[in-house]
């Protein structure tokens, strides 16, 4: 009843006025999509709508009176008069079979697949079974559609995933067998530059015996050499290293200035051959946290280039700036100078000066890819600034990171 | 007079470090792989070996491990040799046991001065020109 809307309430007494109540109920019944079974204490159907007509492929004559077994596919009739003996015991509205995959049987003897429903109506006494039966075929087909759908998903995905796998397990061994490569061509090369610059340096101290001008000059050009094969030799270790990511910092907290001093060291013999003046300009005294064998690399790298690529009598310093969160380090020098068309190529791999430097083309044009990549891992920047003729200035920022706390 | 055993497959190798280590005043002996140099230690005590990682039968690491498990050789100085210069390979070296670590090609005098670091200055009268 519509409490609210007098007008409707009026309606409703004039419907009833109008039609007969049972009739009413009746079109409510055969509206409904499912099919409506009344089966007796017998088992025999005592009431049908129209969809349980058009369900099961009878008319209503054919069905009425018979046993509702005949609805059941006739593998499953014997256990289905148990069943509902067995309702009968507990008759309350429910679904029957739950869980289970049941099936109607047609006229025509096709099955399909149905849910059912059951519900006890008492009539003068003995129980009659109420029966919703919903044919579910198109439920079905669509399920089995989206379990197909899914289960082909399902399967594409661990094809996708195993073919996956079975790259990257590819991929891992080709890095796995450039690794041992490396390993073992380092070991090869460095077994004989370890003899080679051993019994140079043997025959340098003249320990065996004093050699002539001539031949002093010739073993320092076989050491020397030796030498340098063995920085190629780490260079190219190094940006194998770099590219396949497998080098790491090993950072530490360590004094800037006296690594400064250390490479400086390490460079006079060169700059002294050349009458290059070499100064230390550097004011940054306090310590730095980085990998302090990279950190020389970096700056030994830089002024190793700075005075090959300066002539004779010229000037290569070191300076420093920092503003407390960055550590800019500047290598420059009175040199060639770097064309500005060819400074944006200088760090690439395998980039070599050309022949406006008036150096010798010598190395692997590895340096300075090297100490760019070694600058980036601790997250510092490189640049150059120069002007041909002039000199140039490499700035290297690093920022000023500090050892973690040890907890 | 201290002695050193040097063991390393590549005879010009020995032939190098033998020449670098005698004139330092050191008694010196030879072992061109690992069971060799087994039973050159058992049999001549040295003060220090030389081991070189990677050799033939017997490599250093397996030498090392045969000596450290004996205690007569658990302290005795070992120092690992060797031409590999991966990252890792001397904190991998120095965990397994070995008292230094070398990587060829080794500087004269950075030789020179880890021997002296472990076993003290070598026989002077012997030591010829070295300062």
């Amino acid at each position: 009843m519509n409490t609210r809307n007098p007008d409707l309430n009026t309606r409703a007494t004039a419907a009833r006025q109008e039609g007969n109540f049972e009739s009413r109920f009746r079109k409510l019944l055969e509206a409904a999509p499912d099919a409506i079974l009344e089966v007796n204490p017998e088992g025999q159907i005592t009431l049908l709508n129209e969809a349980a007509e058009k369900i099961f492929g009878y008319s209503r004559g054919e069905l009425l009176g018979v046993n509702v077994e005949n609805l059941v596919p006739a593998a499953m009739r014997g256990g289905h008069s148990q069943h509902r003996a067995s309702y009968a015991g507990h008759p309350k509205t429910r679904p029957m079979g739950t869980g289970l995959e049941l099936q109607g049987q047609r006229k025509d003897g096709s099955l399909f697949p149905v849910e059912i429903s059951l519900s006890p109506n008492w009539i003068e006494g003995s129980l009659h079974v109420i029966a919703s039966v919903r044919d579910i075929t198109e439920r079905k087909l669509v399920e089995d559609r989206i379990r197909a759908i899914h289960e082909q998903y399902t399967a594409e995905l661990t094809a996708k995933n195993e073919q996956l796998e079975a790259r990257s397990l590819e991929a891992e061994q080709a890095n796995r067998l450039k690794n041992e490569f490396l390993a073992s061509m380092s070991h090869e090369l460095r077994t004989p530059l370890h003899t080679i610059i051993g019994f140079s340096e043997l025959l340098t101290e003249q320990l065996e015996g004093p050699l002539n001008e001539k031949q002093n000059r010739f073993v320092g050009h076989i050491l020397q050499d030796a030498r340098h094969l063995l920085e190629l030799i780490n260079e190219v270790l190094d940006i194998s290293k770099i590219e396949s990511g497998r080098l790491e910092l090993k950072r530490e907290t360590f004094d800037f200035s006296h690594c400064v001093e250390e490479v400086l060291a390490g460079i006079h013999h060169h700059a002294a051959n050349k009458k290059i003046t070499l100064e230390n300009k550097n004011r940054f005294q306090n310590a730095l946290w980085a990998d302090r064998l990279r950190v020389k690399e970096i700056l030994y790298n830089l002024l190793s280039n700075a005075v090959k690529f300066t002539p004779e009598g010229g000037k290569v310093w070191i300076e420093s700036a920092d503003d407390g969160n960055l550590l800019d380090v500047s290598i420059c020098d009175t040199g060639v100078g770097i064309p500005e068309a060819e400074q944006s190529l200088i760090f690439d791999k395998f980039y070599q000066a050309g022949d406006s430097r008036k150096a010798t083309r010598e190395g692997t044009g590895l340096g300075l890819a090297i100490t760019k990549h070694l600058v980036e891992l601790h997250g510092g920047h490189i640049s150059v600034v120069s002007r041909p003729g002039h000199g140039s200035r490499f700035k290297v920022s690093f920022p000023l990171a500090h050892a973690p706390a040890i907890s | 007079m201290k002695r050193i055993l040097i063991v390393d497959d590549k005879a010009t190798s020995r032939e190098l470090l033998h020449t670098v280590l005698e004139r330092q005043g050191y008694a010196v002996s030879e072992a061109a792989n690992g069971q060799e140099a087994l039973e050159k230690v058992r049999a001549e005590s040295p003060d220090l070996v030389l081991l070189d990682l990677q050799m033939p039968i017997l490599n250093g690491y397996e030498v090392l491990g045969e000596l450290r498990n004996d205690a007569a050789y658990a302290t005795l100085p070992v120092i690992a040799l060797t031409a590999s210069a991966m990252q890792g390979d001397r904190e991998k070296a120095l965990a397994a046991g070995f008292t230094g670590y070398l990587a060829k090609p080794v500087a004269l005098s950075h030789l020179r001065e880890e021997i002296q670091r472990l076993l003290g200055p070598g026989n002077a009268a012997n030591a010829g020109a070295i300062s």
